[in-house]
């Protein structure tokens, strides 16, 4: 009880509150300007919590990715553009209701789903997480490298496109976090002569790489930036969100529990958890035929499970360290740098921390419906700030913001040579998000890797010894087994089918 | 055609790791040591690699074929037309949800790899370079007004907002970061290293 109360101690602060709704206008911003995602406003902002207290920092990530992934919904209404890639599942929808006059009425279901998948979300998050952290606790060596070795997998299988891709974007990440002085033998590995490398590569520095500097370079590749509205909105924000949401409660929750679900899953964050709901939402409805053309009951699942994913994506992330999406990942590098390690510990520690984050994740969502309805009454401005002047002043943060976690200028060279790998990668097809959890876990599973061989003198078979790890170990087998099932099972059917005809 | 250049790419990235890790020194008791991880990687790189090499030279090999058959293809057409349409509309429902993912992926801000890119995506990185080499002798307020103004009117900005947003934004930033931050962003010798509020 005592902790609850330290908890709201923590938050209910003047500071802390104006950094949420400081972090919310600027995650509008960024949300709202097509082509800058939730990603890189959280790796923009990194640099700034750096610099404050741990609750008022996380309170900053969380509401700035909250509004972000919301606002990325206005110019995929107004001009069928997704702000981020967690509205691109249902532009259509929402673009063709706009043009019909409804662009309010849209965005405001919009508004009142994201806050509803996000409190959904967080309500697991409380739930499961305190629970989950007990099983934890009894976690070794062994467990915790088939628990990385497992995210790690996950972020393959459920990559969007190029298997082999991903795998080489894991790789990729992978190697980037042996670089620095190995934790057994204290031998350097790759640092090639620059004592700033000795630490290992700094994770702000690519984050801020991979998502902002690959954004800005695609915006440079591209000529066009015409953007003009030609839809008239004046209908109300809230009028049919009561009639709505009666209709489509079902969907609302299915919707957020899907979200939370694949949130959870490492590697998969809110933009695909956005499809998925839509994909499962749309082979659920009555009405099929409508989908596509403008139908509201689309935009309820996905819009609702986009923000219930940001939410799930903290389950793992707390409780085993974990990232569930590319943004936890950030998270972890902050709690790492705030002194603070996420595990199962982090529950324990009778600071009232743990708490103080639950409120926040319920203060952001609930700010986002004042801040949410001023952006969609306000939605112009925000869509017309012209990217050629947006553009530049981002590009001098990504430099500033680089060069300030260290004070190094080596980062800022570590910035640009992994925001050019990325941007290469990106265009040819490679997912993002394996490099970033192959950065975050890799040393995870390489050191506990070391230290379980080295306590057992190298018996390979001692990782499947303790129960949990056997399991967790089978269960990695299973899932890297699992295409060549599901191949034989579709040529088994396939060969029944034809033997029928 | 360029996954093959990539896939090549990555075979040698992955030699390169492989050689370079076989210098790391092994630990007393073990066989192995910091030299096992980063020899994975290597040897993952020149399978993902080849894969992607040899998918990647299938394909335009299948392309180049299809290029050859398509008049044939046209003639067969006509005859297969009733087939292709009927199979086609059930292929439509299983395929809809992995096409949607594509373009999602797509809409990330991956390009297609057919469409031609321009060359003006090398300006971040060159103003990069160029903060990086100026801001000692300039200073970071001036490098960034200079970044700012150059990149917005490369992108034809109207001039005074040009002017207005790279130097008040850049004064912004740099207060921020070197007054209320604390972080000493170079001042440059050009002022001799005295800007008014950096006492």
């Amino acid at each position: 009880m005592d902790a609850l109360i330290n908890g709201f101690a923590l938050v209910l602060t003047l500071d802390t509150m104006l950094v949420i709704i400081a972090a919310s206008l600027f995650g509008i911003f960024v949300g709202a300007v097509p082509g800058l995602t939730a990603t890189m406003a959280v790796a923009l902002l990194v640099p700034v919590t750096f610099y404050m207290d741990t609750t008022p920092a996380i309170a900053a990530i969380v509401s700035t990715s909250a509004m972000a992934i919301f606002a990325g919904d206005i110019p995929g209404t107004y001009l069928n553009i997704p702000g981020t890639p967690a509205s691109a599942a249902y532009v259509t929808e929402s673009y063709s209701l706009a043009k019909k006059g409804r662009a309010r009425e849209v965005l405001g279901i919009n508004l009142v789903c994201s806050v509803f998948g996000g409190i959904f979300g967080t309500v697991i998050l409380i739930v499961v997480a305190q629970s989950l952290a007990e099983v934890a606790l009894q976690f070794s060596a062994f467990e915790y490298f088939w628990l990385a070795v497992l995210g790690l997998s996950c972020s393959i299988f459920i990559s969007i496109g190029s298997k082999t891709k991903a795998f080489l974007s894991l790789l990729f990440g992978i190697l980037l976090s042996t670089v620095g002085l190995d934790m057994m033998s204290g031998a350097p590995r790759f640092t090639f002569g620059v004592p700033d490398l000795m630490a290992g590569v700094n994770f702000i520095p690519v984050m801020i790489g991979m998502f902002a500097l690959n954004e800005l370079m695609n915006y440079y590749s591209s000529k066009s930036e015409k953007k003009t509205i030609n839809i008239v909105a004046t209908d109300s924000v809230f009028h049919n969100v009561p009639k709505h949401t009666k209709r489509y409660w079902r969907n609302m929750l299915r919707g957020s529990s899907i979200g939370t679900l694949i949130g959870a899953l490492p590697g998969a964050g809110a933009d695909i958890a956005a499809w998925i709901a839509y994909a499962v939402g749309k082979s659920r409805s009555k009405d099929k035929a409508k989908y596509g053309t403008g139908h509201i009951e689309g935009i309820v699942d996905a819009s609702s499970a986009n923000n219930s994913g940001l939410s799930g994506a903290w389950v793992p992330a707390l409780v085993f360290g974990i990232p569930g999406d590319s943004i936890t990942a950030i998270v972890i590098g902050v709690l790492y740098m705030k002194g603070m390690n996420p595990g199962p510990t982090i529950f324990m520690d009778g600071s009232g921390l743990i708490y103080a984050l639950f409120i926040v994740f319920i203060i952001a969502n609930l700010m986002m419906l004042p801040i949410g309805y001023m952006a969609i009454r306000l939605s112009k401005f925000f869509i017309l700030t012209p990217s050629r002047v947006l553009m530049p002043v981002i590009l001098c943060f990504c430099i500033v913001g680089a060069f300030a976690i260290n004070n190094s200028i080596v980062d800022v060279w570590i910035m640009l040579v992994i925001g050019l790998v990325a941007y290469v990668l990106a265009v040819n097809g490679f997912p993002m998000a394996p490099a970033i959890l192959g950065l975050v876990l890799g040393s995870t599973v390489e050191n506990n890797f070391m230290s379980a061989m080295l306590r057992t003198g190298g018996d390979l078979t001692s990782f499947f010894a303790r129960p949990i790890s056997a399991g967790l170990g089978i269960a990695v087998i299973v899932l890297w087994c699992s295409p060549l099932l599901v191949k034989a099972y579709r040529y088994q059917q396939s060969r029944s089918a034809r033997a029928s005809s | 055609m360029r996954d093959v250049v990539i896939g090549i790419g990555f075979v040698i990235a992955g030699v390169v790791t492989i050689y370079t890790a076989q210098q790391f020194p092994t630990l007393p008791s073990l066989q192995f040591g910091p030299s096992l991880f980063p020899s994975i990687v290597g040897g993952g790189f020149c399978i993902g690699g080849a894969v992607l090499m040899l998918s990647g030279m299938w394909q335009r090999h299948r392309g180049a074929d299809q290029m050859m058959q398509s008049d044939l293809q046209a003639a067969e057409r006509e005859t297969t037309e009733f087939e292709t349409t009927e199979f086609e509309a059930i292929e439509f429902e299983t395929t809809t949800f992995e096409t949607s993912t594509l373009s999602a992926s797509e809409l990330e801000g991956a390009e297609p790899p057919s469409g031609k890119i321009s060359w003006a995506m090398i300006l971040p990185p060159l103003m990069i370079v160029f903060y990086v080499v100026a801001s000692p002798y300039i200073g970071a307020l001036f490098a960034m007004i200079i970044i700012m103004f150059s990149l917005m009117m490369l992108r034809k900005t109207v001039l005074y907002v040009a002017v207005a947003a790279s130097v008040g934004v850049s004064l912004a930033i740099y207060f921020i970061f070197s007054h209320y931050l604390l972080v000493p962003l170079p001042q440059g010798v050009l002022l001799g290293g005295n800007l008014p509020w950096m006492l």
